[in-house]
C-alpha cells in the first residue's frame, strides 16, 4: 500500500521523524575527499521538477540540490546569503537584495535582478503556480540594476524571507524556462545553478544529478564545492524495503526509516543514525463548529485524559517529542516555559466532561490507525467513546478541507517561520481552519506577529499565541516527530537542518 | 466461424460500452476531491478552483462523461492527474515489470500443474492422489498476501536467500531481476498452479478413458509412451484454454502480488491509483484489463474449437 | 485471487441434474463421501468458535496494553501480543466473527440478486435475456477484485460495504449458473407438458426448476463462500473492510507484515493460518461435494 503521498498526511509527518536528541548537527569531517556518487533513497515517487508546481517534501529536497534560492538558511534557522549577498528592509514595505553577481546558471545564462523578477513573476502571475499564496504580501519586483532586486509589497511580511529560502525563492533559468515549456516538470536541464546539474529523471525509478564544475560556492580552505560527482535519487515507497537497500549498500543515504527500526539502525556499526526535532507537528484536528467540540469542555476534556508519552512510546518508539503547541521546540517562535496539559489527567478530564463521544478520522495506514486505537482506549479511562474512522487519506483530507468532520488525526511538516504553522490553520476563515477554529484575540496576534520584522517582539507574539491556542485547545497536540540523518558511516560533513531538506552541496563520501 | 467471431465481437461493443460507464460513475461517485491530494499542502481554495477548472471538473457529470468518450474515440485516455504522464504512456511504463510477473506466474503454474497433474491422474485414488488433491485445495485457499508473506519470511528473512521486494530492471542486470522475480511469481502463480493441477488431473483422466488410448495400451505400447505420445497432447488442450483464462485472475493477483513485493507493475499502480484519485489511470487501467479480457475469453473460444474440431460454432 | 473456483469458468463445465430426482439420501451421500464429513468438521469448528468466541478466548482482544507490546508468544500469550499489546489469540478466535458472516452474507447476496436475474433471463428469454446478460458481461468484464476495491472505495470502507461489494462481484456465477440450468430445463418434456396442462410460471418454476437447481447451486454456494473469505480477507488486508480496533483477520496481517523485518512473526502467522484454514474448510466441502452431487463424474 501506498503510504503517505503527500507531506499533510499524519503517517509521512511521522515515518519522516527520528529521534528525540539533539546534540551536534554537523557529521565529523577529515580531509575531504573528491568524487564518487551519493545514492539516496526517498520513500515517495516525486511529481515535478518545477517548484511552481511542487506540492511534495521528497521535490523540495531534490530542488535544494540544483536550484538556489535567494536565501538559505543554517542549522538553527538563521537566514544566510545564498544569491542574495544581503538585505534589507528600508521601510515596512520594501525589501532590497543585493545579489551575487559571479553566478550562471547551469545552461550559461547569467543570473540578475532581471531573472529574479522573472522568476517571481512567474510563481506570482502563472495560472497553474501553487506558490501565489507564499508570495501573496509582493506588489511587484523591480530590476534596479543588475545586482539589485527591489520587492514592493502590499503590507508589511514578517514571513517574506522564510517563504524565499523556499520554492516561492528559488531562481531558475529564464532562458531555461523558456526553452523547455511544459517540459520543465520533467526535464529542467540547465535551470538551475545549485551545486549540482539536472541530468536526467526516469520516472518511478532513478533521478540522476551532475556536478555543477563552475559552482559558485568554495569550502573554506577555498576548495570548489561541492565535492561528490553525481547523485543518484530512488524511489523506494516500501520503508521495510529502504531500510533494507541502505543495509545491503544499495543507497547510502535516506531520510526515514520506521520509528520500531531506529535501535536497530543505532546498534548498526556500519550505520549513523542522528536527529533532531522537526518543524512540522502531529495533532488531533476538532470541529469547533459542531457537536461535541463546539463545547469548549468537551476539548479540554479530551486534551487531559490523553496520554501524549504512551503515543510517543508505542507508535514513535520514542522518536520524537510530546507537543505543547504547534510551533516545534526546534523553532525560535516555541516557548519552553509552557507546558499546558503535561501529563494525562483522566480524573480532572472526568470533571470537566464524560460520557460524550466522537468519530475520529485517520487516514488509512499503519500509524495513524495505531495512534487512533491508542487515543481510543486512553479516552476510554475518562468515559469518553471514540469511535475510529480509517478513511483512504484522499478523502479524509478533502472531508476535513470541508469541515465534514469531528475530529481527525492529521499532520503538518512545518515551515521555516512560525507564521507557517499557525496563521492559515487558527485565523479566522484561514485556508487549512478546517475546524472553522475562531478568536478575535487569536487574529489580531496572528496578523502582528506576520507584519512584524523584529524578531524579538515576534517570539514574544508567538508564545502569547501559544498559551492561546493549547489554552482553548484548538488542536490536541500530540508529538513532533524528528528529522535525521540515516546513512552508512561513509557520508560525512552532513549538517542536519531542522526544515529535513537534506542538502549535499559540502557533504562527501570516504 | 467468420459470422461467429464477428457476432461475438459486436456483443463487446455494448459490453464495453457498459464499462466505461461503470468505470465512470464509480469514480466520479467516490468521495474526495483530486485537488486536495494534488495540491497537498500548497493547498488553497483559489488553486483548487483553478485546478478544476484545468481539468474540467467544475462540469456536470454528463459533460464530463461526454469529453471522456469523445477523446477515448481518438485513443486518448486522458492524463494522470499525479504526475501528468499520458495514461497510455503511465500504464505503458508499468506494463512490461506486470508482464514479466504474469509470465513468470504462469511459468511457474504450469511446472508445477502439469506433471503433478499427469501423475495425479495415472494413480487416481491412491496415496498420491489424495495428497495431491489436498495440496490442491491448500493452494488454490491460500490469499496471495499470506503466501507472499510466508516467502519473505521464509526465504527472505530466516534464509536470507532471496530480496524481499523491490524491482530492478532487466536492462540493468538479469541476475537481480530475476531474483527478485522469483518470489513474487511463486506467491501470484500458485493460485494458477493448484487450479491447472486440478484441470491437468481430470482431464488426463478422461482422455485415459478413451478407446484410443486403450488400444495402444492393448498393443504393448509402455505407459510411459502412451502418456507422452498420445495422452498429454490432447489431454492438454482443454488446459492451454484455461490458461487463457487465467489472465484475469492474474491481473487481480498482481494487485495484491505487487503491493506486497513493492513491484511497480500495473497492479500497483492500479492500487495506488485508485487510493489516490487519480481517476483516469483507473479508467485507464480497468478499460484496459476489462477488454483484455473479453479477448482472452473470445480467443479461447476460437482456440477452443481450432484445436478440437467436434465443436462447432453454427 | 478469483471469485468462481476456477473449475467453473465455463458454462459447459456445469454440473448437471437432468431428472427430477428427490433429495439425496443425506446417510448414503455421506457414507459414500466422508471427505464431505472432513470439510463439515472443520467448517463446524471454526463456526462453533467464532460463536463462542466471549467464552472460549482467553482475553478481550481489545485491551491495549502498550507496555506489553510485542510480546513473543509464551504461557501468558499462546500466539503471543500485537503492536498494541493486545492478545493475537483472542483477536483470531473473535476474527472468525468477522470473516464468517461476510461470507454468508455476501453469498446470499449473489444467490438471490443472481439466481433471479438468471431465472429471469433464461425463463423468459428474448429482449430480458439479451438485456440481462449484457449487464452480467459487463460486471464480468471487470477483474472481480479491481470491482471490489473501487467499490468500497466509493461506498467507504466498512464491513457492510465489503460485504455489498463482494455480494456483487458473485452476482454473474450465479445469475449463469442459474440461466444455464433453466435453459436445459425448459426443453425438457416434463417442463413442456406441464406447460401444456396451463401450470403457472411460478408453479413451475417452483416445483419443477429449482429443485432441480439445488445441486449446483449448493456446490456454487460452498466454492463462492470460500472465494467470498478470500476477497474479504484481501480487502480487508488493503485496510477496507472493519474499522479498527475491530478484529479482522486480514488486517491483522497488514499490520503484523510491517513486524517481520524485526522478527516478530507471529503478528501474522496466527491470522493468516486462520483465513488459510477458514477457506480451505470451504473449498474442501466444495469439491467433495461436487464430487458427490455431479452425476457426470461419478465413473
Amino acid at each position: 500500500m501506498r503510504r503517505a503521498v503527500i507531506p499533510l498526511l499524519f503517517a509521512l509527518v511521522l515515518s519522516a521523524c527520528g529521534g528525540g536528541g539533539g546534540g551536534t548537527s554537523t557529521t565529523p569531517t577529515g580531509t575531504p575527499k573528491t568524487g564518487g556518487t551519493l545514492k539516496v533513497g526517498q520513500e515517495t515517487e516525486i511529481v515535478t521538477l518545477d517548484p511552481n508546481a511542487s506540492g511534495l517534501l521528497v521535490e523540495r529536497e531534490i530542488y535544494y540540490n540544483m536550484y538556489d534560492s535567494l536565501l538559505g538558511i543554517d542549522a538553527k534557522l538563521n537566514f544566510v546569503p545564498q544569491l542574495a549577498k544581503s538585505w534589507q528592509f528600508p521601510d515596512d514595505k520594501t525589501l532590497v537584495f543585493n545579489l551575487r553577481s559571479d553566478v550562471k546558471f547551469h545552461d550559461g545564462t547569467p543570473f540578475n535582478s532581471e531573472a529574479v523578477k522573472f522568476n517571481i513573476d512567474r510563481y506570482m502571475n502563472d495560472p497553474k503556480s501553487v506558490r501565489k499564496s507564499d508570495l501573496a504580501s509582493v506588489d511587484s519586483v523591480e530590476a534596479k540594476d543588475p545586482t539589485t532586486a527591489v520587492f514592493h509589497l502590499k503590507r508589511p511580511d514578517g514571513t517574506l524571507l522564510a517563504q524565499l529560502v523556499d520554492r516561492a525563492g528559488m531562481m531558475l533559468s529564464p532562458t531555461a524556462i523558456k526553452q523547455a515549456g511544459a517540459n520543465l516538470s520533467v526535464s529542467p536541464i540547465g535551470a538551475g545553478s545549485g551545486p549540482f546539474e539536472f541530468v536526467e529523471w526516469k520516472r518511478d525509478d532513478h533521478l540522476t544529478l551532475k556536478r555543477n564544475p563552475n559552482y559558485w560556492r568554495k569550502d573554506k580552505d577555498g576548495h570548489q564545492l561541492p565535492y561528490l560527482d553525481q547523485i543518484a535519487y530512488r524511489p523506494i515507497i516500501d520503508l521495510n524495503s529502504l531500510l533494507a537497500a541502505l543495509k545491503t549498500g544499495d543507497v547510502d543515504f535516506v531520510r526515514t526509516v520506521a520509528g520500531k527500526d531506529v535501535d536497530g539502525v543505532k546498534a548498526d556499526s556500519t550505520l549513523v543514525y542522528r536527529d533532531v526535532p522537526t518543524l512540522g507537528f502531529n495533532a488531533i484536528w476538532l470541529n469547533h463548529s459542531v457537536p461535541p467540540f463546539n463545547d469548549p469542555a468537551k476539548a479540554k476534556a479530551v486534551a487531559l485524559a490523553i496520554d501524549r508519552a504512551q503515543i510517543l512510546k508505542t507508535v514513535l518508539f520514542n522518536v520524537g517529542v510530546v507537543s505543547y503547541g504547534p510551533v516545534s521546540p526546534a523553532s525560535w517562535g516555541f516557548d519552553p516555559s509552557q507546558k499546558i496539559y503535561d501529563k494525562p489527567d483522566p480524573d480532572k478530564a472526568k470533571t470537566t466532561a464524560t460520557g460524550f463521544s466522537f468519530t475520529l478520522k485517520t487516514a488509512n495506514n499503519q500509524d495513524s490507525i495505531q495512534t487512533a486505537t491508542l487515543i481510543q482506549a486512553q479516552l476510554a479511562k475518562a468515559g469518553i467513546t471514540v469511535n475510529v474512522l480509517p478513511e483512504e487519506f484522499g478523502r479524509q483530507t478533502t472531508e476535513t478541507r470541508a469541515h465534514q468532520f469531528e475530529a481527525a488525526l492529521q499532520g503538518w511538516s512545518g515551515r521555516i517561520d512560525p507564521d507557517g504553522n499557525t496563521f492559515s490553520f487558527y485565523h479566522t476563515g484561514g485556508s487549512f481552519n478546517d475546524g472553522l477554529y475562531s478568536n478575535p484575540q487569536v487574529d489580531q496576534l496572528l496578523e502582528q506577529a506576520r507584519a512584524s520584522t523584529d524578531r524579538a517582539k515576534r517570539k514574544q507574539l508567538y508564545a502569547d499565541l501559544q498559551r492561546l491556542l493549547v489554552g482553548d485547545v484548538a488542536e490536541v497536540y500530540l508529538t513532533h516527530g524528528t528529522v535525521a540523518q540515516i546513512s552508512t558511516n561513509k557520508i560525512r560533513n552532513f549538517t542536519l537542518i531542522p526544515d529535513g531538506m537534506n542538502r549535499f552541496a559540502e557533504v562527501w563520501k570516504s | 466461424m467468420f459470422e461467429y467471431l464477428v457476432r461475438r465481437l459486436a456483443l463487446m461493443v455494448p459490453t464495453a460500452f457498459l464499462v466505461t460507464v461503470g468505470v465512470f460513475l464509480l469514480i466520479h461517485l467516490t468521495p474526495g476531491d483530486p485537488a486536495v491530494i494534488i495540491l497537498a499542502e500548497s493547498y488553497t481554495p483559489e488553486a483548487a478552483a483553478q485546478l478544476h477548472k484545468d481539468l474540467g471538473l467544475d462540469k456536470p457529470l454528463p459533460e464530463q462523461y461526454a469529453r471522456y468518450m469523445g477523446r477515448l474515440a481518438h485513443g486518448d485516455l486522458g492524463r494522470s492527474l499525479r504526475n501528468k504522464l499520458p495514461v497510455t504512456q503511465a500504464i505503458g511504463e508499468r506494463l512490461p515489470a506486470t508482464l514479466e510477473l504474469g509470465l513468470a506466474a504462469l511459468c511457474w503454474s504450469l511446472l508445477v500443474a502439469i506433471p503433478l497433474g499427469t501423475i495425479a491422474a495415472l494413480r487416481r485414488g491412491r496415496t498420491v492422489d489424495v495428497i495431491a488433491s489436498g495440496v490442491t485445495v491448500a493452494g488454490i485457499s491460500m490469499p496471495n498476501f499470506v503466501l507472499g508473506i510466508l516467502l519473505i519470511l521464509i526465504f527472505g528473512l530466516v534464509l536470507r536467500a532471496l530480496p524481499v521486494g523491490g524491482f530492478a530492471a532487466l536492462s540493468d542486470s538479469i541476475p537481480d531481476n530475476l531474483s527478485r522475480l522469483i518470489l513474487p511469481a511463486i506467491a501470484l502463480g500458485t493460485f494458477g498452479a493448484a487450479a491447472n493441477m486440478r484441470f491437468t488431473r481430470s482431464s488426463m483422466i478422461e482422455v485415459l478413458n478413451q478407446d484410443y488410448i486403450r488400444t495402444a495400451r492393448a498393443k504393448g505400447a509402455s505407459r510411459l509412451r502412451v502418456v507422452n505420445h498420445h495422452a498429454l497432447k490432447n489431454a492438454l488442450i482443454p488446459v492451454v484454454t484455461v490458461v487463457g483464462l487465467q489472465i484475469g485472475a492474474i491481473l487481480e493477483g498482481a494487485l495484491v502480488t505487487e503491493t506486497v513485493f513493492s513491484w511497480p507493475g500495473v497492479g500497483k499502480l492500479a492500487v495506488d491509483s485508485i487510493f489516490g484519485k487519480d481517476f483516469p489511470v483507473v479508467q485507464g487501467i480497468v478499460l484496459m484489463s476489462a477488454l483484455s479480457f473479453m479477448l482472452a475469453n473470445l480467443l479461447v473460444d476460437v482456440l477452443y474449437a481450432w484445436l478440437d474440431p467436434r465443436i462447432s460454432y453454427a | 485471487m478469483s471469485t468462481a473456483a476456477p473449475a467453473y469458468t465455463g458454462v459447459d463445465e456445469l454440473p448437471v441434474a437432468l431428472e427430477e430426482q428427490g433429495p439425496p439420501r443425506l446417510r448414503r451421500l455421506l457414507l459414500d463421501h466422508p471427505r464431505i464429513i472432513v470439510g463439515l468438521l472443520l467448517l463446524l469448528l471454526l463456526a462453533v468458535t467464532a460463536l463462542v468466541a466471549p467464552w472460549v478466548a482467553p482475553r478481550n482482544p481489545l485491551a491495549v496494553d502498550p507496555d506489553n507490546a510485542r510480546l513473543a508468544p509464551g504461557l501468558a500469550h499462546l500466539f503471543g501480543t500485537d503492536e498494541l499489546g493486545r492478545d493475537v489469540l483472542s483477536r483470531v478466535i473473535w476474527g472468525g466473527r468477522i470473516s464468517l458472516p461476510v461470507a454468508f452474507v455476501a453469498v446470499a447476496v449473489g444467490l438471490t440478486v443472481g439466481g433471479a436475474i438468471g431465472l429471469a433471463a433464461g425463463y423468459r428469454g428474448g429482449a430480458a435475456d439479451l438485456l440481462l446478460m449484457r449487464l452480467i458481461d459487463g460486471i464480468l468484464a471487470f477483474p472481480a477484485l479491481i470491482l471490489a476495491i473501487a467499490l468500497v472505495a466509493a461506498l467507504g470502507p466498512s464491513l457492510k460495504n465489503a460485504m455489498i461489494a463482494i455480494g456483487i462481484v458473485q452476482v454473474p456465477v450465479y445469475a449463469r449458473l442459474t440461466r444455464a440450468q433453466v435453459l436445459q430445463l425448459k426443453g425438457l418434456d416434463f417442463i413442456t407438458a406441464s406447460r401444456a396442462l396451463g401450470a403457472s410460471a411460478t408453479r413451475i418454476i417452483g416445483r419443477h426448476m429449482l429443485p432441480n437447481l439445488l445441486n449446483p447451486l449448493i456446490v456454487q454456494v460452498t466454492l463462492s463462500a470460500a472465494a467470498a473469505m478470500l476477497a474479504e480477507a484481501t480487502l480487508s488486508f488493503l485496510g477496507l473492510s472493519a474499522p479498527p480496533p475491530t478484529p479482522d483477520w486480514g488486517f491483522m496481517i497488514n499490520t503484523g507484515q510491517r513486524y517481520l523485518i524485526n522478527g516478530d512473526w507471529w503478528l501474522t502467522l496466527g491470522p493468516g493460518a486462520a483465513i488459510c484454514i477458514a477457506v480451505f474448510g470451504f473449498n474442501w466441502l466444495g469439491d467433495a461435494l461436487r464430487d458427490a452431487l455431479d452425476p457426470r463424474l461419478r465413473r
